[in-house]
Order: C-alpha cells, then structure tokens, then sequence
C-alpha cells in the first residue's frame, strides 16, 4: 500500500522554482532518504508533505487521502527538526505528553503512553527534566519520542543528527533505523550527507535544483548511477570521458583518450553515445610498471598506465590521485601493502563489472 | 626536610601571589563600576532621599519647609479619602493604558519579530519615529483631533452623528497615554518574540494543536518575559505621566502627579507633596513587586 503519494508536486517562491514536478510513491513502512546539497528542495518538500508549506501545483496523499490544502494539526505527522525545536518552558514529560494532550487523550491513558515511549528512547527518569538540562543526545531522543507518542501515519526527519558530534551521529544513525523498524513507521529523512542515506534507507532520492534526480537502493545508487551529478554526489568516483562503440547486453565497450575501455551500462544508450564511465576510487588497482602483478587477475582488462601526482595518508588505506592521461587524474584508494610515492611511474586497472556507464545530460 | 619545607613556600607563594592579584582586580572592576553607581546615586537616589527628608519637616508658609521633623504630613496623606481616591483612579488608568497597549502591540511586535530583514527595518522606524516628537506636541495633535469641535467630532456632526466628549475626560487621557508609551511595549514585546524559534510553533501545529492553541501553549507562555518588561515599564510610566493627563485630561481628570505638584505649587506646602509621593512610590514598588513574583511563577521554566 502507498503510504505518501507526491504527484507532480511544484512548489515556487516568487520567481525561484523550489521543488519542480515531483513525482513519488512510498510504501508502507518504508525509510526513503531525501539525499541532496542545500538548497536542493528536499527540506521545502519535507515541509509541504508536514503542512507547513503549500505547494503551488500538484497533489499530496497520505494513505488514500489527499492532504494538498488540509492543515499541518490535521496531518498526523510526526516531525523532528534540525533543531529539535522542543518546547523550552516544558518539561521532558510535557514535551512528550503535548501531542496527547492536543488529541484529548484521558490523562492516565497519556501517562502509560508517555512512559513506554520514553522506555523505548531510553529516557525514563528525565521526565522532570526541561530540554535546557539535556545533552545534544537526549534532546535527540525527546524530539523523537515527542514526533512517535502520538502514533503518526509518517514519521518526518529533517537533518536530525546534524547537530550532533561524529561519534554521536554514527549511533544514532542505527539507533533511528531500529527505532523506525521495531514502530514499522514510514519515515521520511532528509539528509545532505551520503553516507547517512545509505546506511539508513531502504531507497535514497537524490534530488538537486529541485528535481527528482534518481531514486534507488543505497546499491543502486552506489553502483549504477544514471546521472553524472548522481554519480559525483553519492561518495567518491572517477568519471571518464568516453564514447560507446558496441554494446551487448549490459557489457558495453567504449573507446576514450586512454583507450579502449570495457565496462557495464544501463538499458538504453546504444553504440556512439556519449558518456563516462564511472570507477569508484576503492576498485581501481594500482600496481608497479613492470606490469606483471596488474593483468589479467579478476578479470581486470581495462588498463593504463600513470603517474602519482599526490598520496594521502588515511589509516586503514591510502589515497593517491594519479594521472593517467592529459587533464584527466584519477582518485584511487588502496591498501596500505604497496605505497608508491609521488612521482612513481604505476599501472592502473580496474574490472569491467566495476565500470558504470553514465550518459552525458545531453543524451 | 629542609628542602621539602623550602618546596612547600614555593609552592605557597605563587597562591598568595594570585590572590593579591585577584584583589586588585576586584578593586580595578569596582573602579568600572563606580560612574554607573555614581550616576544611579546622582540621579535617581538622591532625589528620591531628598524628597523622603522634606516629607517629615513641617510646613511653612514663607519657605520650603521648616526644619522640625514631624509625621503629620503622612498621616494627613494616609487619611485623606480623597487622596486614596486619586491614587486609586491613577492606578486604575495605569492598568487599563498597559492592557490596552499590550492588545495592540502583541500583533504589530509579533509581525516585527517574523517579518523580512527589510521590513523589519522600516516597521521598527515607523515604531520609532513617534518618539522622536516631544510628548508635548503629540499630545496637542490629539488635543486637535480629540476636543469638541476638534477633527473626529465635526467630521461625526457632518455625517449627523451624535459628537462624543472625547477628551477633558478618563478617554482622551487613555489614548494619549497609550499612543504615547505603545512604542515601549512593542519593543520589549519584539526581542523575547523574535527568540522564539518559528520551527516551535511548527512543531506545536504538526503535534496536533491548531493555529491558537500553538499560540496559547507555545507562543505566549514563551513571550512572558516580554509582556511582564513591556508591562511594568508601561504601566510606571503611565502612572507617572505628567504632561497628558493635565493636557488632555484638563485639571478635571486628576492623578497624583498633577496633585503632588499642585500641592507644591499652589498650596505650596511641600512636605505635603513630598509625603503622597512617597507614599505612591511606595505602593507602586509594592505592586510591581506582588506582579513580578505572581508572572515569575507563571514563567517558571519559560526563562
């Protein structure tokens, strides 16, 4: 069943078009990641499904009703905000109990449902607490227990751990997706930070300049990009210039500067299309110019040869930027086994199953 | 040992030294403070110490006073039912020009504290631009709007209205009291307002309350420090105002700082006078008093 239903969604500000024709469907019980830069439109459109934005053209449903005009108390959205936006003059207890309070729910009823939230976000003896006396972490866990207590058709996270710590994010991330899991509530959480996406959502949209750019398993996303903006958004890739010259199935062999190269490609693009091929920087294989450790393994047929330009040192790998060929540098991240210094001359490979092809916007 | 004992003096030593230290700052930060507490004690200490002095002297036909002290003058204050009227009458127009100036100052500061940087601007001068007139001159402009044959009456007899009394009476001293200190309470309304995160009120409303009930349970409880500062400034200087209820009010509406200075004035019995201002000051204390401790409760948490 469709539990949020976006149709042709538009919403303008004066002159700027924030959200442009969005279309998406999101079943029950699913956690989508809005992914996008700032400014992208994935906020205006967290706000619009809450009521506190209306779009300009378009419809909303939320399960078989549609909410485009109905306003945010008659939603039944649960939201947490960047900031958290608790209620400074109330207590941890109260915070909680408002949404109860607000549906006339009988106050013993409102006790029972406050505490087993506040089990389920391990709070229980904070609840005399006001927000001011909490850590960065318990606020966190307030705003959530406050957005999930009254039982909302959807569940809506607006950056919610970007003002937390590092350490703090990375739990939190995996606290949220059981969070989410043990209510089974479909959840909408905007993000501008990839690896979050990834770890959390059943499916990403990427969006930028207010339109839907991919949507897709974090998989999906990681490895067949459709967008060269997508491919450059979602962690790190190389992306090299390259024209198709035949194509059977999804095997697909392109010819660029550094020759001929094989790879993998979406439906669609046939022989002379533009486009890139897209490596991520953790399979491509750097090795001595001997050529003896580089061919032929794994099916590794796409080769070159290169300079190392620069290495960074990062702990559990290395990362180099080699140049392969004129203006054109590739990222690679390796191992630790076999450090090459600025200046070595490498041999550089990669599997064609590791090589994406991504049409050019004009195609 | 010796060394030992030679270690403990070193070790004691840089302790004194950093206490004399911490007291000659504290002497340098007193030294900061000194033209502030001088100021307040110039200003607002001393003439109230002056007046406390005159109002136990004794009255004296051909000079201030007579140096002989005396508590008459406080019990002729303290028993006169027509000087507990007036103060009454000044007290009750103090709280209807504050409640009415707090009516209509929510909206307009509410407006303030969301509206666009620009407009923000030009709202805060159009607040601001009032106070730049003397109160003087503002009070004569309703003077010419408010009085009998003034702008609002013959525009209501040409339309065959009825013409009201609008001024010479509790009226026309309540329009010029609120017009006159309204830009007081907006701006202390303005400040908590806009320290209110617009995403607390979204949450209220996505949380299930309406647009007022968000207000009610949200906005205002958080505004109330706003409303108790804008208030209690309000209201002292309403109480106190001197020139607008003898303009407009006309010697007929009577306060008591038109009846403490008529009384040294005119009956120029000054420690008379000086005893009702010290006695309205001191009820006035009291109640602002009794309405912080009563709001301080209803904020708990809010601050």
């Amino acid at each position: 069943m469709t539990a949020i239903s976006l149709r042709s969604v538009v919403k303008q500000f004066g002159d700027v078009t924030a959200v442009d024709h969005l279309d998406l469907d999101l079943a029950e019980g699913e956690l989508i990641a809005f992914l996008g830069p700032s400014g992208c439109g994935k906020t205006t459109t967290l706000r619009m499904i809450a009521g506190f934005e209306m779009p300009t053209a378009g419809q909303i449903w939320l399960g078989e009703e549609d909410v485009t005009w109905l306003s945010a108390e008659k939603r039944n959205c649960g939201m947490v905000f960047q900031n958290y936006a608790l209620f400074p003059h109330l207590t941890v207890y109260r915070n909680i109990a408002f949404g109860l309070e607000m549906r006339r729910v009988p106050r013993n009823e409102i006790a029972r449902r406050v505490r087993s939230v506040l089990e389920k976000v391990q709070l229980h003896g904070l609840e005399e607490r006001y927000p001011r006396q909490l850590s960065g972490g318990q606020q966190q866990r307030t705003a959530l227990a406050r957005a999930l207590v009254i039982n909302p058709n959807v569940l809506l996270l607006d950056e919610p751990l970007a003002n937390l710590d590092a350490k703090l994010r990375e739990e939190m991330r995996f606290y949220i997706r059981t969070l989410q899991q043990e209510f089974g509530i479909t959840t909408i959480y905007v993000t501008h930070d990839q690896s979050e996406a990834l770890v959390l959502a059943d499916r990403v949209a990427v969006m930028m300049g207010g339109m839907l750019q991919q949507i897709g398993t974090p998989e999906d996303l990681y490895r067949r990009p459709e967008t060269a903006k997508v491919a450059d958004f979602v962690g790190l890739v190389n992306l090299i210039p390259v024209r198709m010259k035949e194509r059977c199935g999804a095997a697909i062999a392109c010819e660029s500067t550094l020759g001929p190269l094989e790879g993998r490609g979406p439906d669609g693009p046939g022989a002379e299309a533009e486009g890139w091929l897209s490596v991520r920087p953790e399979n491509l294989h750097l090795s001595g110019t001997d050529g003896a450790a580089a061919s032929g393994t794994d099916g590794t047929v796409n080769q070159m040869r290169g300079v190392v330009r620069e290495r960074a040192y990062l702990g559990s790998l290395i990362d180099y930027r080699v140049e392969v060929g004129p203006a054109l540098t590739l990222r690679i991240q390796g191992g630790a086994e076999a450090p090459y210094h600025a200046g070595d001359a490498v041999a550089v490979g990669f599997a064609s199953a590791d090589a994406w092809f991504v049409p050019s916007e004009e195609g | 040992m010796a060394t030992i004992r030679r270690g403990d003096g070193g070790l004691a030593l840089p302790w004194a030294r950093l206490s004399r230290a911490a007291a000659t700052r504290r002497q340098k930060a007193f030294l900061l403070v000194l033209p502030a507490v001088a100021l307040l004690l110039l200003f607002f200490i001393l003439p109230y110490l002056y007046l406390l002095y005159i109002s136990v002297m004794t009255q004296s036909h051909n000079a201030k006073y007579i140096t002989r002290f005396t508590l008459a003058n406080y019990a002729q204050t303290i028993g006169d039912l027509f000087i507990w009227r007036v103060i009454f009458h000044t007290l009750r127009l103090g709280v209807i020009t504050t409640v009415i100036a707090l009516v209509l100052s929510y909206p307009l500061a509410y407006h303030l504290a969301r509206a666009s940087s620009v407009m923000k601007g030009l709202l805060m001068m159009l607040v601001l631009t009032p106070l730049l007139v003397g109160v003087v001159i503002r009070t004569y402009s309703w003077m010419i709007l408010l009085s009998d044959t003034g702008l609002i009456n013959s525009l209501l007899t040409s339309w065959g209205v009825q013409p009201a009394h609008l001024m010479y009476n509790d009226t026309g001293v309540t329009i010029g009291l609120v017009h006159i200190y309204i830009p007081f309470m907006v701006l202390s309304l303005a400040g908590p307002l806009q320290g209110i995160d617009p995403d607390i009120e979204r949450a209220a409303r996505s949380l299930g309350a309406g647009a007022w009930q968000a207000f009610w349970r949200v906005t205002w409880p958080l505004s109330l420090p706003g409303v108790v500062s804008g208030s209690v400034l309000v209201f002292v200087l309403a109480i106190s105002s001197y020139v607008i209820p003898s303009l407009l009010g006309g010697f007929t509406v009577i306060t008591v700082p038109l009846l403490a200075i008529r009384t040294i004035t005119e009956l120029f019995n000054w420690p008379l006078g000086s005893a009702l201002t010290i006695v309205f000051f001191a009820l006035t204390v009291v109640i602002v008093w009794l309405f912080l401790r009563l709001m301080s409760r209803a904020m708990k948490g809010a601050a």
